[in-house]
């Protein structure tokens, strides 16, 4: 039998519906932690300054119902972190109170930890014949459960990289200390495997509340699972992609982060989910995006003219 | 006879008035001047040779005629005030300063040294406001009783920068309150329209924890007549091209909206300025720089306004006066939150 990936939906997006949402998936999965658990980190996905709404960023909803999941069902004192690092455009410090996560924090008694600020350990791994070094937070391998809570949207282009989707896998890439993330865009998808295999979520819970195709999407969505590669199988699927089209999906279970087959999908219908999300396709996604920039170069060369710095 | 230039403070903003003076036919950047390291390392990428980490060292320069002031908000005044008190004419980004008292200051000392002083309103310079302004002000759509004004933008981070957000953004104290920097677009352009007003009403919230208000709803009535709605918000994620303003016009005889004169497909504008900048590279005419992203030209009109204003000897028609307007009615806005909390949200 293979790993149980969790699916539950709302109707009616508020605290006590998503928290509902959040419970029930959780439930299906049904994961116990070897040990005790009395330290936690929660990573939730904060893109720039932008708010859930935009189907940029965890929910804060959804990491306050995590939060009392941890605390009811397994330790009611534990202490737990919200954490996330500085990234090449955003910081932090300012995302937390910006997009709310200093509200809940207070509010739920948890700590909120910049990953750019703490102890950082270097880690080598190999992920095919690429050979990568990351400083990454030492907090994170010695807290005793590591929750993943990313968004459920499709991937940003990256430098050349028209990404299919940003999940589970994906979203360690927000756990690398150093902020300016962009210098591993090149090779993105060997990187977010690569920390997939020094970094091991207990689990990951996805907040498809607000999702992000081609335009946001209230889909009221929870996806939930131990296996990040299982997980980003079933959302790729509701994505409406062939989980082996996705080249992180195909090169994790490659690396033995996890597996894309066997799953046993509880809950909601993932078909019938598929049709309500506004798919976009990744090859028309990277060919607008390159394509526009290199004949803006192409044209600001030829003519003389100015790109404005924003471009740049 | 060419005026020599030099740029006080190269963050985004004063690369991109570089970019746009080259295209300037009697002026010239010769100079520029910012403490950052990496700041003087982009201005030389960008062909700057003279570089100054004091800004001072570049005010001493006899050959400088004129600066334009890029600086963060809260040093416009003192940087305002040393290029005037140099004898350099001065184009200086919005807001001229952060109280309608300093800009006074700057105004008395902008006529003590008889220097020219443009502010850089450029939402003047949008080519669909300017042709509102010109059907309102030839009559077409008679007296115009009520107006909406419509500025969306934020927050803070495009997309494609990979850049952080500067801090000082992030203080108020040195951001000034956030209606003096996105909202005092649509003011300006209110008075500008309308001429001498008052607030009506007032509410500022905030839908991100910023540290200060991030939406504002004000209502305006010109002592002329018309009265104005406010929309002004720093919340929504907004990738270029997209942009979220409007001014509508509700007229005796008619009503007018910016967007029946921006081009309703921003893309397929892009490529068809391109293409038509192209041909004029190749039939040796002069090209339309930045048309291809209609927002962005307004940068280029403006400056060439200012340096016609400088060879001509006229004054520019955003100045220090202009400025102490908009600033003492934002300042307006946020005494009417003080004295009527019941109806107006004031984030401290």
């Amino acid at each position: 039998m293979g790993t149980t990936v969790g699916v539950t939906r709302t109707s009616t997006i508020d605290e006590e519906s998503i928290r509902d949402a959040v419970f029930r998936a959780l439930d299906l999965v049904g994961f116990e932690p070897h040990g005790p658990v009395e330290t936690v980190a929660i990573k939730p996905n904060l893109r720039f300054y932008w708010d859930y709404s935009t189907g940029e960023t965890t929910d804060p909803r959804v990491v306050a119902s995590v939060i009392d999941y941890v605390r009811e069902r397994w330790n009611a004192r534990a202490r737990i972190a919200v954490v996330e690092a500085d990234a090449s455009a955003m910081r932090t410090r300012h995302a937390f109170p910006m997009l709310h996560y200093d509200r809940l924090a207070s509010e739920k008694g948890v700590e909120l930890v910049n990953l750019s600020d703490g102890e950082v350990c270097e880690k080598e791994v190999t992920v095919g014949r690429h050979k990568f070094t990351f400083p990454l937070p030492r907090m994170l391998f010695d807290t005793d459960l590591f929750i993943n809570c990313p968004k459920f949207k499709v991937g940003p282009y990256a430098s050349g990289n028209a990404l299919h989707i940003t999940c589970s896998l994906k979203n360690l890439f927000g756990c690398i200390s150093k902020p300016r993330k962009i210098d591993w865009h090149p090779q993105i998808n060997q990187v977010i495997v690569g920390l997939n295999k020094l970094i091991r979520p207990h689990l990951n819970v996805v907040d498809g509340i607000v999702a992000l195709g081609q335009r946001p999407v209230r889909l009221g969505l929870v996806v939930a699972g131990c296996d990040p590669v299982a997980v980003d199988s079933v959302v790729a699927r509701i994505m409406r992609y062939r989980p082996s089209s996705v080249q992180q999906i195909r090169l994790a279970e490659k690396e033995g982060v996890g597996s894309a087959h066997n799953i046993s999908v509880v809950g909601e219908n993932v078909k019938a989910i598929s049709k309500l999300f506004p798919s976009r396709s990744p090859l028309a996604f990277k060919l607008t995006w390159s394509g526009q920039l290199w004949m803006l170069r192409l044209y600001a060369k030829l003519s003389g003219d100015a790109v404005p710095p924003l471009l740049d | 006879m060419s005026i020599n230039v030099g740029i006080i403070g190269f963050g985004k903003m004063g690369k991109l008035h570089l970019r746009v003076s080259r295209y300037m036919k009697d002026a010239k950047v010769v100079a520029v001047a910012d403490p950052s390291r990496r700041a003087l390392r982009a201005a030389k990428k960008e062909g700057i040779r003279d570089l100054y980490d004091d800004y001072h060292e570049l005010l001493h320069r006899a050959d400088v005629d004129a600066v334009i002031i890029t600086l963060p908000n809260f040093m416009h005044l003192e940087g305002t005030l040393a290029a005037v008190e140099a004898g350099k004419h001065v184009f200086v980004e919005k807001p001229l300063a952060m109280t309608s008292a300093d800009c006074g200051r700057i105004d008395d000392a902008a006529r003590r040294q008889g220097v020219k002083l443009m502010v850089g309103h450029n939402y003047r310079f949008f080519d669909a406001t300017r042709k509102l302004k010109d059907t309102y002000d030839s009559g077409a759509i008679g007296d115009v009783v009520l107006s909406t004004l419509e500025l969306v933008h934020g927050p803070l981070a495009p997309s494609l920068e990979s850049q952080p957000v500067p801090e000082w953004y992030f203080d108020t104290e040195k951001m000034g309150m956030w209606l003096l920097d996105l909202g005092h677009h649509v003011v300006d352009l209110f008075r500008w329209l309308f001429g001498e007003a008052e607030v009506i009403y007032a509410r500022l919230d905030n839908h991100y924890g910023f540290p200060y208000e991030d939406n504002a709803i004000v209502v305006l009535q010109s002592k002329a007549g018309p009265k104005g709605v406010l929309h002004v918000g720093y919340f929504a994620k907004l990738v270029f091209p997209a942009f979220d303003f409007r001014v509508i016009l509700h007229g005796t005889a008619g009503c007018l909206s910016t967007d029946q004169l921006v081009p309703r497909n921003l893309r397929l504008h892009a490529a068809k300025e391109g293409i038509a900048n192209m041909l004029r590279r190749i039939t040796g005419r002069q090209i339309k720089p930045f048309s291809y992203t209609y927002f962005y030209s307004s940068y280029v009109e403006e400056q060439r306004h200012f340096f016609d204003c400088l060879k001509n000897g006229e004054e520019p028609v955003v100045g220090a006066k202009d400025a102490f307007g908009t600033i003492r009615l934002i300042e307006d806005v946020y005494r009417y939150c003080d004295r009527v909390p019941s109806t107006a949200v004031r984030v401290s």
